[in-house]
């Protein structure tokens, strides 16, 4: 068993940046382009790995920590994740919680060396990936008590592996669905998408993420791409599983019946993307607010039907 | 086991978080019909009863005049008075939301305390009415803008009618007829004096009038 | 036994002897540094074994003829002692090097008298057992603090820091020996033994006063408002004894009588879960609004009592509602939490004191790029910073996990625990993002980025001692972070003698959650070695270039231009503004030849500012009526005193 959880592992690891290039063909599609080939990021992380780095002067050690600390965090959190509904490498209670510190740990490293630079830009990106996700952590806390409350357990793999997503929808019903759009929500937040940030904008003021790594480049900047790719492949593995909770022992539907689902998620963020404008910065604490309330919602509302 | 109700009923509370949170009069207008055609549906299917002809035109006449007419009245008035849709407020959207969810978690704890008969099938019942209450209360004493007070009051008034629904299930028909010619009239009314009071002040700040103290 | 006796004479010895031989400035240091962290050592080691061995040792001698002073170290007294001494140590090794001004020997020597005064009343506090011997130590700790805080007494800043300091800590003296006084009066005895005893009304009522007693010794929202002011006047290592060790008598305090009262309602649990909960966000958010560094330290040290506090409140819920695994989860996560913080935030003030030391300002705009040439300050900092934030794999994140754990536990059983399940989970993840954002800002503005004034141009780090101090502190993090078995077994050992009513508490299920924190850190550890290797392959004959940062096309960047830790925290701030006023001042800018403007914010504390409305003006007010009675007649100031005693002849 802990063979298959390892190369479901190093699937994860490297299907993921083929995902993200489905977000860039469906906005593509949106706007009437043909779009990169889906193959795209593993063309980028090719090329960046070939080149060499220019570091600025006013940087120091931390710089260099900065891709390496994030990407480790983002691999280390992907072994308690599972993958398809197979168990995870590790898992133990509460993992999550050190999953989400961990992810935390990759953003102060991230922050840290975007202050590292000394450029007033990535301060200002800096200062906005300390502020929003805070609520995110929030909401996220409370779709884990819902869970929790629900099956009694505490670690990913007894959410989200073989049948149990659907032992939570039968358990929950329909607040769950109010779990999937805070998930969704967290999910834009997290990874800088649109509405939160948008990755393709051209102005250093608006951004967020892509300003923060501005002064990378070469192999680090190639790992803090490998990063954000695996760290949407989380989040959008969790939602997968909630939206296609479906389970047939059988190793190969199951796979593609996943494959279907994750599919879907980045589709849904792709034309998230196309169809919406990125929010004024101030209105952002809002949207994520809005997970907040829906998470703390449905749990209420189990609370209710439960007795 | 879930009820449709409650289905129903959590989109309900869901849309008043909405409304506490959103700054644009049109969603919260569009909110409002909302609640209104699911306060006026939701009697008809709890109890379990076999309903007549009575009941469902009771219900149709109900949810027309819930869901189209008092709406639209507030909306025709918005066009006229081409009142700017987006409004300051007392207490800010943020800590509104927060608040709905206080309320729901309130009333929830108390309906949970009363055991009220009715309650049995729809176990989001007596909560969503009572937060209809106090959120609609929370909006006229929140919001600056007169129309979003009137619609505040709505709100306040689709809990009302819900609350009721709890505590009786048969046997409402004519009251209720009389509170909704009521409610009918006075927004009628109050669609009048918005336009008045805007055609006086160019404006639908509440907090101006009291320069009219003198 | 006999090591507690030689350890308490060497480090008071270590105080006389700075008195004595303040004529020698160095050997007078170096004599008081090292008896006292030989006082130190010893005591730690005394301490240790009494924690380990889990022995009760009780001693008493009369005083006065009259009032028994006894103590008594069970395993709850000795794992505070063990932080006490531990820290204490560090702080005075740290000392050799800060306390360099010879010009001004007799402060210093003054200064380690009264430190030496510290230890050993922080020492007696946690080992008192009863209301008299409790009292005196009290009053002995907070007032050679109070010395210790006006260390600096030629800046009227300090000394009004001090004044304040001083009335807080009597108000809060006064609350607890108003609870002791309810104690005394039903029992009639001096002794602790006696307040389990007490009627149920009686005991909310002691709880309550001792909670507002010692919350404002331990710094609870609205009492803290003390501690940003005088936690910054005092020397850094002082402050690091005071936020990382002192507060924490107060921590011990509550706990202590908690167990002496063995009252167990959730309402009391509410009541201290409510307090950690305000004081954890509220301590956070004026802690990222504040602009001197120390300051900061200072208001994180209200946030992480918060986590403390909320991680008791658990574990007395957890006691109160029936769920021992709730209870042990909390109770032991906000112990580990007590040596957790006591570790980092000492390392924090040890660092702050080094950037002090070499640039003469705390204003965190001022600083900036101190990591280049302050290497081991730096890293250290660093170190601290990520364990208060909580991560993993570093200490603080170990202490959250299990009041974590707890709180989820919460959720399971009924509305009460539920509810406070719910409260501490989720604040619990607005702290942690908060602290986050707190402490890169701190980080990236004073560390990293280029220097933005002189000040902080060029400065080296000195001081093998204090380096050192940092250093011990630091690799402890990274030990409790990774290996934090040992330790939670201390707070078990601990927690033994607080009375819960379950016996003996089962070690092995806590054992195996410290051995998965372990396995996940090491996993990690391994990843980041293999990522580091690759990188160097990745990197092996590639061109390394260095250059100026990319200004987005600007071409004549300055450092400042740099984002000012104001900015940074602005709009987070910003959205607590309805509990966190914040003030802008900014005259604008006009003309096409604009003059020069100026920035200036300010965050209030709510607290502070509606202390002088509700308290200070009616009090003030009050003692204005009454002023008549102070006239400056003698003879009728004489008659005052006949009246007193002939009254007091009468009625007692």
């Amino acid at each position: 068993m802990m063979i298959e959880s390892i190369l479901f592992y190093v699937g994860a690891i490297i299907v993921a940046p083929f995902f993200s290039a489905v977000i860039l063909k469906v906005k593509a599609f949106f706007g009437g382009k043909k779009g990169p080939p889906l193959l795209i990021n593993y063309y980028t992380l090719i090329k960046l790995l070939k080149k060499g780095s220019v570091y600025s002067t006013s940087t120091t050690t931390i710089f260099k920590l900065g891709p390496i600390v994030s990407l480790c965090a983002v691999l280390t959190v992907l072994m308690f994740l599972p993958i398809a509904g197979v168990k995870p490498v590790f898992s133990f209670k509460g993992d999550i919680i050190f999953v989400l510190y961990l992810l935390g740990l990759g953003r102060f490293f991230t922050i840290a060396a975007a202050m590292d630079t000394a450029s007033p830009f990535e301060g200002m990106g800096a200062a906005r990936e300390a502020n929003f996700p805070i609520i995110c952590e929030a909401s996220f806390m409370m779709i884990l008590v819902l869970f929790y409350k629900m099956t009694g357990n505490f670690n990913l793999s007894s959410w989200f592996s073989d049948t149990q997503p659907m032992t939570l929808w039968q358990s929950a019903g329909s607040p769950l669905i109010f779990v999937v759009i805070s998930l969704f929500i967290i999910l834009l937040t997290e990874n800088a998408r649109v509405p939160v940030d948008d990755p393709a904008t051209h102005l250093e003021l608006t951004m967020i993420h892509e300003v923060m790594v501005l002064d990378h480049s070469g192999p680090d900047f190639a790992m803090i791409e490998f990063g954000a790719f695996m760290k949407l492949f989380f989040y959008a593995t969790l939602i997968a599983r909630l939206i296609c909770p479906f389970n047939t022992g059988h190793l190969a539907v199951d796979v593609s019946v996943f494959a279907g689902a994750i599919l879907m998620v980045y589709v849904a963020a792709g034309i998230t993307e196309s169809v919406m404008a990125r929010y004024r910065m101030d209105r952002v604490s809002k949207f994520v607010m809005t997970s907040f309330a829906l998470a703390f919602f449905a749990t209420i509302l189990t609370l209710e039907f439960i007795g | 086991m879930i009820y449709s109700v409650d289905t129903i009923l959590s989109l309900v509370l869901l849309s008043i978080l909405f409304s506490l949170g959103s700054s644009r009069l049109t969603v919260l207008f569009k909110v409002i019909a909302f609640q209104g055609v699911v306060v006026s549906i939701v009697p008809l299917i709890i109890g379990g009863r076999e309903f007549g002809w009575g009941d469902i035109t009771f219900t149709l006449a109900t949810m027309t005049v819930r869901g189209i007419v008092i709406p639209f009245c507030i909306y025709f008035a918005i066009k006229k008075a081409t009142i700017e849709t987006k409004f300051r407020p007392i207490v800010g959207y943020n800590a509104s939301m927060m608040g709905g969810l206080i309320f729901i978690v309130m009333a929830a704890v108390v309906g949970g305390k009363l055991h009220l008969p009715a309650v049995s099938e729809g176990k989001l019942l007596f909560p969503a009415a009572v937060t209809l209450l106090v959120a609609g209360m929370f909006l006229l004493m929140a919001r600056r803008n007169a129309i979003a007070m009137v619609l505040g009051y709505i709100m306040m008034e689709n809990g009302i009618y819900l609350v009721g629904t709890t505590f009786s299930v048969q046997a409402r028909h004519i009251v209720e007829f009389g509170i909704l010619l009521d409610i009918l009239a006075g927004v009628m009314i109050m669609a009048v004096i918005l336009q008045n009071i805007k055609q006086a002040f160019d404006d639908m700040d509440t907090a101006r009038l009291r320069t009219l103290k003198e | 036994m006999n090591l507690f006796y030689m350890s308490f004479l060497i480090l008071f010895s270590g105080g006389i002897l700075a008195l004595v031989g303040q004529r020698n400035f160095a050997l007078m240091k170096m004599l008081s540094v090292v008896s006292l962290a030989t006082g130190c050592l010893s005591g730690l080691i005394a301490s240790a074994q009494a924690l380990w061995q889990e022995k009760v040792f009780q001693f008493s001698f009369t005083y006065l003829n009259h009032f028994e002073l006894s103590y008594k170290i069970d395993s709850l007294s000795a794992f505070f002692l063990v932080v006490i001494f531990l820290i204490s140590m560090i702080a005075v090794i740290y000392s050799y090097h800060y306390m360099d001004h010879s010009e001004n020997a007799l402060a210093t020597s003054v200064h380690y008298f009264f430190f030496s005064l510290l230890i050993i009343s922080m020492a007696l506090v946690v080992t008192a057992d009863n209301i008299i011997t409790f009292m005196l130590s009290w009053e002995i700790m907070s007032l050679s603090s109070f010395f210790l805080v006006i260390f600096d007494y030629g800046k009227a800043e300090n000394r009004k820091a001090g004044y304040l300091y001083f009335i807080f800590s009597h108000i809060g003296a006064m609350f607890i020996f108003a609870a002791f006084g309810v104690v005394y009066g039903y029992t009639s005895q001096f002794g602790f033994n006696g307040m389990a005893g007490l009627p149920d009304t009686v005991k909310m009522i002691v709880f309550v006063l001792a909670f507002i007693g010692f919350g404002s010794k331990a710094g609870v929202f609205p009492f803290h408002v003390w501690l940003p002011h005088a936690h910054p006047a005092a020397p850094s290592h002082i402050s690091a004894v005071m936020s990382g060790v002192m507060i924490k008598t107060g921590i011990y305090g509550i706990l202590r009588v908690y167990s002496l009262l063995d009252y167990h309602v959730s309402v009391l649990g509410m009541i201290v879960l409510v307090a950690g909960v305000i004081s954890g966000i509220l301590g956070v958010v004026y802690a990222l609004g504040q602009h001197d560094l120390k300051r900061l330290l200072a208001y994180s040290s209200v946030e992480n009592v918060g986590i403390i506090l909320i991680g008791i409140g658990i574990g007395m819920i957890g006691v109160a509602t029936g769920n021992p695994l709730m209870a042990i989860l909390g109770f032991s996560g906000g112990l580990l939490h007590v040596l957790n913080h006591s570790i980092f935030k000492s390392l924090l003030f040890m660092g702050a004191g080094m950037v002090l030391h070499k640039t003469g300002t705390r204003a965190i705009d001022r600083l900036g790029g101190l990591l280049k040439r302050m290497r081991i300050t730096g890293a250290t900092f660093l170190i601290g910073s990520l364990a208060i934030s909580g991560l993993p794999p570093f200490n603080g994140f170990v202490g959250e996990f299990f009041i974590y754990l707890g709180a989820f536990n919460g959720t399971l059983f009924g509305n009460t625990a539920f509810v406070a399940g719910v409260l501490a989970v989720v604040s619990l993840a607005v702290i942690g993002g908060l602290a986050l954002a707190c402490f890169t800002k701190v980080m990236g503005v004073v560390f990293q980025g280029e220097p933005r004034s002189r000040a902080a141009a060029d400065k080296d780090e000195t001081g093998n001692t204090m380096l050192f101090a940092m250093m011990i502190l630091a690799s402890f993090c990274i030990i409790i972070g990774v290996l934090p078995g040992i330790f939670i077994q201390m707070t078990l050992k601990g927690l033994s003698s607080v009375s819960m009513g379950y016996g003996r508490i089962p070690l092995e299920p806590f054992i195996q959650m410290t051995e998965n924190i372990t396995l996940a850190a090491v996993v990690f550890l391994m990843v980041l070695l293999v990522l580091l290797a690759m990188r160097t392959l990745a990197y092996r004959g590639k061109p390394v270039g260095r250059k100026g940062t990319w200004g987005c096309g600007f071409t004549q960047p300055t450092p400042k231009m740099q984002y000012t830790g104001s900015s940074y925290s602005a709009s987070i701030v910003e959205f607590f503004r309805p509990v966190a006023p914040f003030q802008e001042h900014h005259p604008p800018v006009e003309g096409r030849f604009p003059e020069k403007t100026i920035y200036h914010s300010r965050i209030d504390d709510i607290a502070e500012r509606h202390m002088t409305t509700i308290i200070v003006r009616p009090v003030m007010w009050m003692f204005d009526r009454l002023r008549w009675i102070q006239h400056g007649d003698i003879h009728l100031y004489i008659g005052y005193i006949f009246l007193a005693i002939v009254v007091l002849l009468f009625f007692v």
